[in-house]
């Protein structure tokens, strides 16, 4: 949900990429309205359109005319790989920096990621 | 439709205010001093009789003009009234009132004198003093009097509503101080059988001159506290 | 943005007595947005929305209302709605009395969302006003601000007595029914976080003077706070301004006014300090604390001079 971590039309813009990555929101699929958005997180309409255009320039919604908004072809694909990227940043560096504090070696590491994966 | 209508309307919607309650207080009075005549009848009273409850709504009016102020402004500017419309409304609304009263007044009057006083030869609306005037004297001289009295509570109240309790209490000493003043100049003079013979002269056609006189300058002053008024 | 602004101000100053409730305050409000004008209690928020509306009077200033200075001019007038926090009602008026005045004088008046709300709040219409609890006051006033559709709408502390579900009706039907009318709102209030979310801008009032005036996304995630060994935390916040510092033993919690970027918030949490996200009424609350303090300096400044 919406918190104070950063502006909310990016969040908005996040929660929208997490469910096209999910596939929740699938290709050619369409995207609840600005005002839709608004009522449901409780957050200013304009704020919820800026979240919505900031996807469209990005080319990953795009626009029909008085009907709504769509979840582009390919676009899943594209966030995928952008996310990749920041992974290791976002993930493996603070996994690796609390595993050292807590004298975790890597090979347990590694056994560790691989049993919890398991189940 | 102008707001100046729409603040006479909001003055309205509580009916029983502006209409209501005036009307209840003259029947009321008007029926307690019936009653008591037919008393005073009963026990060999004799002579006219004299009943001064037709004053009693006209009083009521001096609350009314502090009610219409203290209570509706600040509300009337909730409304995005501006201050004059809020003013021309509320005056134009009781005038109208008033002079629906003071026809009624005349009327009542004459209904006085051909029932031979309510059949006890009783005077509640045709006072001799002003019954003797023509008509058009009679309606006005009640109305500029119930104006006058809504003027005297409106004006009161603007200067509350302007300077809160220290716009009052300085009117109120000033008005006792000159009051005061009027009387020892009176008395130092020794003039009192001069002032006595000079207020038994005034007639109600006087009366009304100097009354109407008056309420246009407590209207003129209320409006001119009123436009610098905060709620 | 040639747009004539919905509010104008200039150098609006106002002082009772020795308390100076405005000092100096220019602001340019564009229409058909969400505003919040924050601040404590006594800060000059309902000062400055008595003025606004012209109610009440500045010593120094303008004040424009779509282009007019709203005192005395009906046209402009008609276009607003301030409904004050203690408001007074005629003391024999019913609650649908009320309702039947704004309809009266509001012209875009919107009975039927009127009848919605009162429904919400479960307003007994017939008693009398006198006769109402605070929330059910606060309730009254908000149905007015709301149904009345005003060109500018003012909602002066509305929320006072409401409970949390009555507050979160407001809020909802404020933000659903902006969203088919859009029209200019201010929100007055010093419950911060409730409201955060709806504002686009945001304006912090504090002893009359205007002390942040920014779009609200500029200041969501405009302020960090970094916790950990207090050496590490000292050297990670070097050269940003600091807005608040907390110390438990070793520990050390510091909120500065920085927008961190990925690496750097990577770096963070390498080095093992935590980052923690400043709300907009931690931010407010901060400034307003500091702005105080600044000005207590100053006046010492000038005493001892």
């Amino acid at each position: 949900m919406i918190d104070d971590s950063k502006p909310i039309f990016l969040q908005i813009s996040e929660l929208i990429e997490n469910d096209i990555i999910s596939g929740t929101l699938p290709e050619e699929s369409q995207v609840p309205s600005t005002n839709e958005f608004a009522a449901f997180y409780r957050i200013n309409p304009a704020t919820a359109a800026k979240g919505i255009n900031r996807l469209v320039e990005e080319g990953l919604l795009y626009k029909k005319r008085g009907i709504g908004m769509f979840v582009a072809q390919g676009a899943p694909a594209r966030l995928r790989s952008n996310r990749r990227e920041h992974f290791a940043n976002q993930f493996i560096m603070p996994l690796t920096a609390e595993a050292a504090k807590l004298g975790i070696e890597m090979d347990e590491l590694l056994s560790m990621i691989k049993s919890t994966s398991a189940t | 439709m102008s707001r100046i209508i729409k603040v006479a309307r909001m003055q309205l919607i509580n009916k029983w205010t502006f209409i209501g309650i005036p009307l209840v207080i003259l029947a009321s009075a008007f029926l307690f001093t019936l009653a008591i005549w037919y008393l005073v009848r009963r026990g060999g009273g004799e002579g006219i009789l004299y009943g001064g409850g037709a004053q009693a709504p006209m009083w009521y009016f001096l609350a009314l003009g502090i009610q219409a102020l203290t209570l509706t402004f600040p509300f009337a500017m909730a409304m995005s009234v501006s201050r004059r419309s809020f003013y021309l409304g509320t005056l134009a609304l009781f005038s109208a009132c008033a002079l629906i009263l003071a026809v009624f007044y005349y009327l009542m009057g004459l209904v006085e004198i051909a029932t031979g006083g309510w059949g006890v030869d009783g005077r509640f609306f045709a006072l001799q003093w002003i019954a003797e005037n023509n008509w058009l004297t009679q309606i006005l001289f009640y109305f500029v009097l119930m104006i006058l009295l809504f003027m005297l509570g409106f004006f009161a109240a603007t200067l509350y509503m302007r300077w809160r309790t220290t716009g009052v209490l300085v009117f109120t000493i000033g008005l006792g101080l000159a009051l005061l003043g009027a009387v020892a100049l009176i008395t130092l003079t020794e003039t009192w059988p001069q002032v006595g013979r000079w207020l038994a002269a005034w007639t109600a056609a006087g009366v009304t001159a100097a009354g109407a006189g008056l309420a246009v300058v407590l209207a003129g002053s209320s409006y001119l506290t009123l436009r610098k008024a905060i709620v | 943005m040639s747009e004539t602004p919905a509010i104008a101000t200039r150098a609006l100053s106002k002082t009772y007595k020795d308390v100076k409730a405005l000092d100096n305050v220019g602001l340019s409000l564009a229409p058909n947005r969400i505003y919040g004008l924050l601040g404590r209690n006594g800060a000059g928020k309902t000062t400055l929305m008595s003025i606004l509306t012209g109610q009440n009077f500045a010593d120094h200033g303008t004040a424009e209302i779509f282009g007019h200075a709203p005192f005395e001019h009906d046209p402009t007038l008609a276009r607003l709605c301030f409904i004050r926090e203690s408001q007074k009602y005629p003391d024999d008026f019913k609650v649908f009395q009320a309702f039947h005045a704004a309809a009266l004088f509001f012209g875009n008046w919107e009975e039927e969302l009127a009848q919605d709300l009162i429904r919400a709040f479960n307003l007994p219409v017939k008693r009398r006003i006198k006769k109402l609890s605070r929330g059910q006051l606060s309730a009254v006033g908000v149905i007015i601000g709301m149904a009345s559709r005003a060109d500018i709408t003012f909602f002066d502390e509305p929320y006072l007595g409401l409970d949390a579900v009555a507050r979160q009706i407001f809020y909802d039907r404020l933000v659903e029914d902006f969203a088919q009318h859009p029209r200019t709102i201010v929100l007055s209030s010093h419950l911060i976080d409730e409201v955060a979310n709806l504002l686009e801008h945001v304006i912090v009032i504090d002893q009359g003077r205007i002390i942040i005036d920014a779009e609200a996304e500029e200041l969501q995630g405009a302020a960090v706070t970094v916790t950990g060994g207090a050496q590490k935390v000292e050297e990670f916040i070097a050269g940003y301004p600091v807005i608040h510092r907390d110390a438990l033993g070793s520990l050390s919690s510091i909120s500065i006014r920085a927008r961190l970027s990925e690496e750097q918030r990577d770096r963070a949490r390498a080095q093992g300090l935590e980052l923690t996200p400043v709300s907009l009424q931690q931010l407010v609350v901060r400034s307003t604390l500091n702005s105080q303090k600044n000005q207590e300096q100053t006046t010492e400044r000038q005493a001892i001079k």
